[in-house]
C-alpha cells in the first residue's frame, strides 16, 4: 500500500469505514471528506490523496457509494459522492463490530492479573 | 454477492477504461483546485498555495497509479501487458524462442500421447448408461489370477433368471469370436461377439440405424432365422453406409443372418481395445458354430456376466446376495455325477467376486498396463530434461537482462510485480509449447495404438481428446512453466534483494559464483537424467534382442499354418480322424510341399492350449500341483514339418495306429521334470484325469524331442507331449485343427492357393484361414519391441537435449570469457591453455552428471526387472555403453565452442569490451 497509510496507521478496511460514516452525516467531494476527516479526528487522521481515492474506487466499485458530478459553493466541479442504502448497511454493521471489538480489547488491556 | 457485484463492475470499467481515466483526471484536478482555494483562504498567495498543494498532494501519476491499482481489472491489465511484452521479447530472439517452444512441444506432446492412450485404455469409462453400476461377476481365483472369469450357459441362465435381484444382467462371450463371411473355401474373417438378448438395451446403447435385439431374439432352439447387429464401420466398409442394408442377409459361417441394426460410432464393445463388427444373440450360438451340445453343460460355452446393480446398491450387498444361492445356482445348472461332482465342488470353493465393471473388461488392459505406465514415467523424464534445458537458457538470459532489471527497480516496481512477469513469460513458452503439444499428441498416440496391434489383435482405442486428455496437458503446460521459470526467478530475486548495488548501470555483469554453480547444477542433472534413459533404452533394446535370440526348436521360416474349422463338415465325429488324414494327404501331394502335419495344436497360435496332468510310472513322484504338461495332439510328419530336433528314439509314425499299443513323444522338458533324466525311452507315463471312473492304461514314451517354445518366448523349457492323431481314444469333438506345412523352398506364402484349391477339393464345407508362423513368431515379441522403440526413441529425444545443453552452456562460457581468453593468449597461453578454460568447466560437469546418472540408474532399473528378460537390471554392457555414448556425445558438443576459443584473436577480444 502506500506509505501515506504507515504515516496514519490506518488499516485499509477502518479507513473504508472513517469515509462512510464521513458520508453519512452528508455528500460531499473528495478533498472535502479528507478536510472532515482532519477535523474530526482533531488532527490524528491526516489522509491524504494516494490513500483517499483508491479508497474511493474501492467502495464504489463495492456499490457501498454512489458519485455524480455537482458545483460546488466556489462555481467549481467537483465528483460529489453519497451513501447507497449497502453502505449505510455496511456502516451500520462495522460500527457495531468495531464498538465490540473495542470493548473486548479495552477490557483486556484493563484487566489486573489476577483476571486473565 | 459482494463478489458478483465487484466482477460486474470490474468488467465495466475495462469497457469504460478512458472514459474513467478522464474522470479521474477531473477528479484530481478538482482536488487540487479545492486545496489551492482552501489554502489561499488562509491567507497564502496564489503561487505559494499552488505549490504547497501540489507537494501535498504529491505525484500525480503515483496516485492515479494506486487507485488504478484498486480494482481486480488492473491486475488483468498488467497480466495482458506482460504477456505482450513477453512476445516482444521472444521475437526479439527468435532462435532461442523456437529451440525453446519445440522442445516443449515435443517433451509436451510426448507426455500427452502416451496419456492419452493410458486414457483410452484405462481410464475412460465405456459409452453406456451410468457405467458405475455395472459390475462384472468374476470368481476369487480368477480375481487372484488376473483375469476375468468365464461362465458356461447353464450357469449364465441361471443367474439371468435371477436377475430381478437387481437391475438386470447381460453376457457376452468371453472370447472374440472369428466369424467366417465367406461361402466357401478361404475365410472372409469378421470379429464378432455373441450377446445375450437386454445387451443393448441394458446398457443404454441405442441403435444408431434400425433397432438392437428384442428379448425373444435371443432363445436356443431357433428353427427360424437369425439376426445380427452390426458396428458403425463395418456397416460403412461393407455397405457403404446404405440404409437399405437393414434387412438384408448376409452368411456367418454358411448360416444365413439377417440385419435389423447397426451400432453407434462410438460404441465400440464391452471391451476395452477390441472392436466386434457383428453381435448376434447367445441362442444363436449353437447353430452358428454347428456346435448342437454349446449350451449344454459339457459345451464350450464360456460367456462373462455382468450386473447392473440397482441405484443404492452396493457391489458387496449383491456379491452376498449371489453368494447366498450358489450353491442352488451350481446344482441346478449342471448334474451331479461323475465328473460334475467333483466341478461343483471346486466351484463351491471359489467364491464370486463382483468387480467394477464401469471402464469395460480388458485383456489389453492387463497385458499392457505396466508397460506403458514405464513409457509414461519415461517420457515424464524427457520432459524434465527439456525442462531443464529451457531453465538453463532463460538463467543465462536473466544474466544478460541484469541491466533491465535494476532499470525497473530503481523506478520503483515492486519484486513481485517483476516476479510476475518473469512467470508470465515462462508460461507463455510452455503454454505455447503444449498447444504445439497436443498437435504431436494427436499424432503419436495413434502412432502407438497402431503399433500395439499385431495381426492376431486388430486393436481399436478410442484416444481422441477428451477432457481428462487436455486437462493434463494443460497441468503439466503450468508445472513445466513454473519449473524452468524457477532458476530465473530466483535469480531475479537475489537481484532485487541486493538491490542491485553490485555493477552499476552501464558496465558489463558479470556472472555471480552462485549463478555458475547453479547452472552447472542443473546440466549435470540434465546429463544425468539422460543417461538414465539411455541406459533404460538400452535395457530394453536388449531385451528385446535377447528375445530375439532365444532358440525356438523348429524353423519358423517355412511353414505355413492353416486354421480349418471343419463344423460344417458332413463327417461325422467318429470318422474325422480319417478325414484330417485325407486332408493332410491331399496338401503332401502340392509340389513345393516337403512335409505336411495335422494337429490340434500349433506354437504360437494364440489360442487356447490344451494342457494335461500325468503321473509317471517308475519316475519321480511329483506333487499333485505340479504334474502339468501340454498336450498335443499330432500326425505323423509333424515334427519333420516343424524341423523338431530329434533326441531320442523315434517320432510317431505311421503304423501307430489304433490297433497298435499306444505309444507317445515327449520333449527333454517333460523327461527332466517326471523323471529327472533325458533317457526316457522306454519307460511309462499314465494321464490323469480328475473323476474317470477307469484309470487309463499306461503308454509307452517311444522318442524324444528338443524343448520348443509354445507361446511366450520367455518361458522356453515347457514340458510337452505328443500323442498320435490315430490313437486318440475319444471320438474327435474338435471341429478346429491346423495344418502345418513345410515349403521346400521361397516363402511357404506361395502355397496359399495351391492348398486353398486341394482343401476344397476333398471338403467343400471347410473353412480356413492362412497364416505364416514367422508372423506368429513376430507378434510373440511385440510388446517388447514397442517398449524398446519408444524408449529408444525417448534416449535419443534425451540425448538431444542433453546435446543442445552442453552445446548451449560451453557456447556461452566461452563468449562470456572472451576477453579472459585473449589476455591468456597475449601472455602466451598455448592451445591447450585456452581449451581448459573454455571446456574445463563443462568436462567436469559432465563427469558429475554421468556418475550421478549411473547411480540413479542403478537404483531405478531395479523397477523394472519385470520387463527385462536375459539381462539384469545392473547388465554391464549397457552401463558402460551408455556412458561412453554420453561421453562421446558431451566431446562432440564442446569441439566447436572449443574451436572457436582456440581461434580467438587477442588484439579483437581486447577491443571489444
Amino acid at each position: 500500500m502506500a506509505p501515506s497509510d504507515k504515516q496514519s496507521g490506518l488499516v485499509q478496511g477502518t479507513l473504508d469505514m472513517l469515509i462512510l460514516k464521513t458520508l453519512a452525516l452528508e455528500p460531499m467531494h473528495g478533498y472535502g471528506i479528507g478536510v472532515r476527516l482532519d477535523q474530526i479526528s482533531r488532527g490524528i487522521f491526516q489522509v491524504n490523496a494516494g490513500s483517499l481515492f483508491p479508497a474511493f474506487r474501492r467502495l464504489e466499485r463495492d456499490g457501498l457509494i454512489k458519485a455524480e458530478w455537482r458545483t460546488t459553493d466556489n462555481n467549481r466541479r467537483a465528483k460529489y459522492y453519497a451513501l447507497t442504502a449497502a453502505g449505510r448497511a455496511r456502516l451500520a454493521r462495522a460500527t457495531r463490530d468495531w464498538e465490540t471489538q473495542a470493548a473486548a480489547i479495552a477490557r483486556i488491556l484493563r484487566a489486573s492479573p489476577g483476571e486473565i | 454477492m459482494r463478489i458478483v457485484y465487484r466482477l460486474f463492475s470490474g468488467l465495466r470499467a475495462l469497457l469504460r477504461k478512458d472514459r474513467d481515466e478522464l474522470e479521474l483526471d477531473d477528479e484530481l484536478r478538482a482536488f487540487l483546485e479545492a486545496d489551492i482555494d482552501a489554502r489561499m483562504q488562509s491567507g497564502m498567495t496564489r503561487n505559494d498555495a499552488t505549490r504547497a498543494a501540489r507537494a501535498h498532494i504529491g505525484s500525480l501519476e503515483a496516485v492515479k497509479d494506486h487507485t488504478r491499482d484498486a480494482g481486480w481489472e488492473s491486475r488483468l491489465e498488467n497480466v495482458w501487458r506482460d504477456v505482450r511484452f513477453a512476445v516482444r521479447g521472444l521475437r526479439r530472439f527468435p532462435g532461442f524462442a523456437a529451440v525453446a517452444i519445440l522442445t516443449l512441444a515435443l517433451g509436451i506432446g510426448a507426455n500427452s500421447a502416451v496419456f492419452s492412450v493410458v486414457n483410452g485404455l484405462l481410464l475412460r469409462a465405456l459409452p453406456v448408461t451410468a457405467p458405475e453400476r455395472l459390475a462384472m461377476i468374476s470368481t476369487q481365483h480368477s480375481v487372484n489370477e488376473g483375469y476375468g472369469a468365464g461362465w458356461s450357459f447353464a450357469m449364465w441362465d441361471q443367474f439371468h433368471q435371477r436377475a430381478q435381484l437387481f437391475d438386470g444382467a447381460i453376457a457376452w462371450t468371453y472370447l472374440p469370436q472369428r466369424f467366417d463371411l465367406a461361402d466357401t473355401g478361404e475365410s472372409e474373417p469378421a470379429d464378432g461377439l455373441f450377446v445375450s438378448g437386454e445387451f443393448f438395451a441394458e446398457l443404454g446403447v441405442p441403435a444408431f440405424v434400425g433397432r438392437t435385439f428384442l428379448p425373444e431374439e435371443d432363445a436356443l432352439d431357433k428353427a427360424h432365422e437369425h439376426v445380427a447387429v452390426i458396428s458403425y464401420g463395418f456397416w460403412q466398409r461393407r455397405f457403404g453406409g446404405a440404409p437399405d442394408a437393414i434387412g438384408r442377409k448376409m452368411l456367418v459361417n454358411r448360416a444365413p443372418v439377417t440385419i435389423i441394426g447397426v451400432m453407434p460410432p462410438e460404441f465400440l464393445g464391452p471391451e476395452i481395445g477390441r472392436a466386434f463388427e457383428i453381435a448376434i444373440p447367445i441362442g444363436s450360438a449353437p447353430v452358428i458354430l454347428n456346435e448342437p451340445t454349446w449350451a449344454k453343460p459339457e459345451g464350450r460355452s464360456y460367456l462373462a456376466v455382468m450386473l447392473r446393480l440397482k441405484a443404492g446398491q452396493s457391489r458387496d450387498a449383491a456379491a452376498a446376495l449371489l453368494r447366498g444361492m450358489y450353491r442352488q445356482i451350481v446344482e441346478a445348472a449342471m448334474p451331479r455325477n461323475g465328473i460334475w461332482g467333483v466341478v461343483q465342488d471346486d466351484m463351491m470353493k471359489d467364491p464370486i467376486v463382483l468387480t467394477p465393471a464401469s471402464a469395460g473388461t480388458s485383456e489389453l488392459r492387463r497385458q499392457y498396463s505396466q508397460p506403458l505406465l514405464t513409457v509414461l514415467a519415461i517420457a515424464a523424464a524427457v520432459l524434465l530434461v527439456a525442462c531443464v534445458n529451457i531453465a538453463n537458457l532463460l538463467l543465462a538470459r536473466a544474466t544478460a537482462r541484469q541491466q533491465e532489471l535494476q532499470v525497473r527497480l530503481a523506478i520503483g516496481a515492486s519484486r513481485w510485480r517483476i516476479l510476475q512477469q518473469m512467470l508470465v513469460e515462462s508460461l507463455l513458452l510452455s503454454g505455447l509449447g503444449a498447444s504445439l503439444g497436443l498437435a504431436v499428441a494427436a499424432w503419436g498416440s495413434r502412432t502407438l495404438v497402431a503399433q500395439l496391434s499385431t495381426w492376431f489383435d486388430r486393436i481399436v482405442l478410442d484416444v481422441s481428446l477428451d477432457w481428462r486428455v487436455v486437462a493434463f496437458t494443460a497441468t503439466v503446460a503450468i508445472a513445466t512453466g513454473v519449473l524452468f521459470g524457477m532458476a530465473p526467478a530466483i535469480t531475479t530475486f537475489e537481484l532485487a534483494r541486493h538491490g542491485g548495488g553490485r555493477s552499476a548501470i552501464g558496465s558489463r555483469s558479470t556472472d555471480s559464483r552462485r549463478a555458475v554453480v547453479l547452472r552447472g547444477g542443473l546440466l549435470a542433472a540434465q546429463v544425468a537424467l539422460s543417461l538414465v534413459l539411455v541406459v533404460a533404452a538400452g535395457l530394453f533394446v536388449r531385451t528385446f534382442q535377447k528375445l530375439g535370440e532365444v532358440p525356438l526348436g523348429f524353423d519358423s521360416d517355412r511353414v505355413l499354418v492353416v486354421s480349418v474349422n471343419a463344423s460344417r463338415s458332413t463327417v461325422d465325429a467318429a470318422n474325422r480322424s480319417g478325414s484330417y488324414a485325407q486332408l493332410v494327404e491331399a496338401v503332401r501331394a502340392i509340389p513345393g510341399v516337403t512335409h505336411a502335419a495335422a494337429s490340434i495344436h500349433t506354437p504360437m497360435n494364440r489360442g487356447v492350449t490344451f494342457v494335461g496332468d500325468f503321473r509317471s510310472v517308475s519316475g519321480r513322484d511329483l506333487p499333485l500341483t505340479e504334474r502339468r504338461s501340454i498336450v498335443n495332439v499330432v500326425t505323423p510328419g509333424w515334427f519333420e514339418t516343424y524341423g523338431a530336433a530329434i533326441k531320442a528314439g523315434r517320432l510317431i509314425q505311421d503304423f501307430d495306429t489304433k490297433s497298435t499299443p499306444p505309444v507317445v513323444v515327449v520333449n527333454e522338458a517333460f523327461a527332466q521334470k517326471f523323471f529327472g533324466t533325458p533317457s526316457v525311452v522306454g519307460k511309462y507315463i499314465a494321464p490323469e484325469i480328475r473323476g474317470d471312473v477307469d484309470p487309463p492304461q499306461p503308454t509307452l514314451i517311444v522318442g524324444v524331442v528338443g524343448n520348443s517354445v509354445d507361446q511366450s518366448l520367455r518361458y522356453e523349457a515347457v514340458p510337452a507331449v505328443y500323442q498320435p492323431l490315430a490313437q486318440f481314444s475319444r471320438p474327435i469333438p474338435m471341429t478346429e485343427f491346423s495344418l502345418s506345412i513345410r515349403a521346400a523352398s521361397g516363402s511357404p506364402a506361395a502355397l496359399t492357393r495351391s492348398v486353398s484349391a486341394a482343401l476344397t477339393a476333398v471338403d467343400r464345407n471347410l473353412a480356413f484361414s492362412f497364416h505364416l508362423l514367422a508372423d506368429q513368431v513376430r507378434g510373440a515379441r511385440n510388446q517388447e519391441r514397442l517398449v524398446a522403440w519408444l524408449s529408444g526413441f525417448f534416449g535419443v529425444l534425451a540425448l538431444l537435449l542433453a546435446a543442445i545443453g552442453l552445446y548451449g552452456v560451453t557456447s556461452y562460457i566461452v563468449a562470456r570469457r572472451q576477453t579472459e581468453i585473449g589476455i591468456r593468449v597475449a601472455l602466451g597461453a598455448q592451445r591447450a591453455d585456452v581449451v581448459r578454460v573454455s571446456v574445463g568447466h563443462t568436462a567436469v560437469v559432465t563427469a558429475i552428471g554421468v556418475v550421478v546418472g549411473l547411480g540413479a540408474a542403478a537404483i531405478m532399473t531395479r523397477y523394472l526387472k519385470a520387463l527385462l528378460f536375459g539381462i539384469t537390471p545392473l547388465d554391464a554392457t549397457t552401463f558402460v555403453t551408455a556412458s561412453a555414448v554420453l561421453a562421446t556425445v558431451a566431446l562432440l558438443t564442446c569441439y566447436f565452442p572449443a574451436r572457436r576459443a582456440a581461434r580467438i584473436d587477442p588484439m579483437i577480444a581486447l577491443r571489444s569490451e
